[in-house]
């Protein structure tokens, strides 16, 4: 995977809405339960932005009005998008485990997973670390994930 | 109300992971002093490894800068061994390497004497190599 021009504000916005989102949706679920279905939506909005930059809705939202607006400033660096693709993978993978547990009502063990990437999300919007992208790391070190031989530029 | 238990869990279980890097951190310090790889210490002289990644932006953009400066004013038979995690993950598993970029300062005799896990600058691996046995010109 080649070091390309990497807008990180994208990531940013990815992650505040997941924060936003997690966060409040607990609060309104201790007491309204069916809220817990905030969820699969959140797991399927991960999983469609890893699939394909069109359905990305929070970069759609980044592009389309919140960086025209200049409420979010770009944050280009040049880096490999893969370990953050990674991430949000990961992050999405841990949403449909949840959302399996709120199909099942087991609301316990869902609304710990859907903690658990927003704690993730808060530790890479606040402080840059990536913990996605140091599994990542870890899974090309032990040859579990392919990396491409281009030279870094 | 059982689901006031949630975020706490959640901040246990990413604690619980967070101490488990810190204990393999700490394995890693234990290599000080020891010999890991015998072969290719043939100089006598100190030499560092540099081990990276495609992935690691900092590595390509800092550290490997960092190291040519470096290598530009020290004796030329001082080697800087650069190791792609990728490549060689057998060398990168005895030192136990769990992030990108790390540096391992060995003396003359392959012993390891510094471990440095993330961007290090020239001017302290310059003075871990002193420490490790280089000789600076008077």
């Amino acid at each position: 995977m080649a070091v390309v021009p990497f807008d990180r504000s994208v990531l940013k916005v990815n992650q505040a809405i997941l924060m936003s989102v997690i966060v409040v949706g607990y609060l309104v679920g201790l007491a309204y339960h069916p809220i817990a279905w905030a969820l699969p939506v959140l797991a399927v909005m991960m999983l469609a932005a890893v699939a394909s930059p069109s359905l990305n809705v929070p970069r759609l939202l980044y592009l389309h009005w919140l960086k025209p607006a200049g409420i979010v400033k770009p944050r280009v660096r040049q880096e490999d998008p893969a370990p953050h693709r990674f991430a949000q993978l990961l992050g999405g993978v841990f949403l449909a485990a949840a959302s399996v547990f709120v199909i099942t009502n087991i609301l316990l063990v869902a609304w710990v997973l859907a903690w658990i990437v927003a704690a993730l999300a808060f530790l890479n919007f606040a402080f840059d670390i990536c913990v996605g992208c140091i599994m990542y790391a870890q899974l090309v070190r032990i040859g579990l994930l392919p990396l491409s031989r281009e030279p870094a530029r | 109300m059982i689901l006031l238990l949630a975020p706490l869990i959640a901040i246990a279980a990413i604690g619980a992971v967070v101490l488990l890097l810190q204990i393999q951190k700490g394995g890693q310090r234990e290599l000080v002093g020891s010999v890991v790889e015998s072969a290719g210490q043939d100089s006598r002289l100190p030499s560092i490894l540099y081990f990276t990644g495609e992935s690691c932006t900092i590595c390509h953009t800092a550290q490997r800068p960092a190291l040519r400066a470096l290598a530009a004013g020290i004796d030329p038979a001082i080697k800087i061994r650069e190791i792609d995690i990728a490549v060689e993950p057998e060398l990168a598993r005895r030192y136990r390497v769990m992030s990108l970029p790390t540096t391992i300062v060995l003396d003359g005799s392959g012993q390891v004497t510094e471990i440095n896990v993330g961007f290090a600058n020239g001017e302290l691996l310059h003075r871990q190599l002193v420490d490790a046995g280089m000789r600076v010109a008077a």
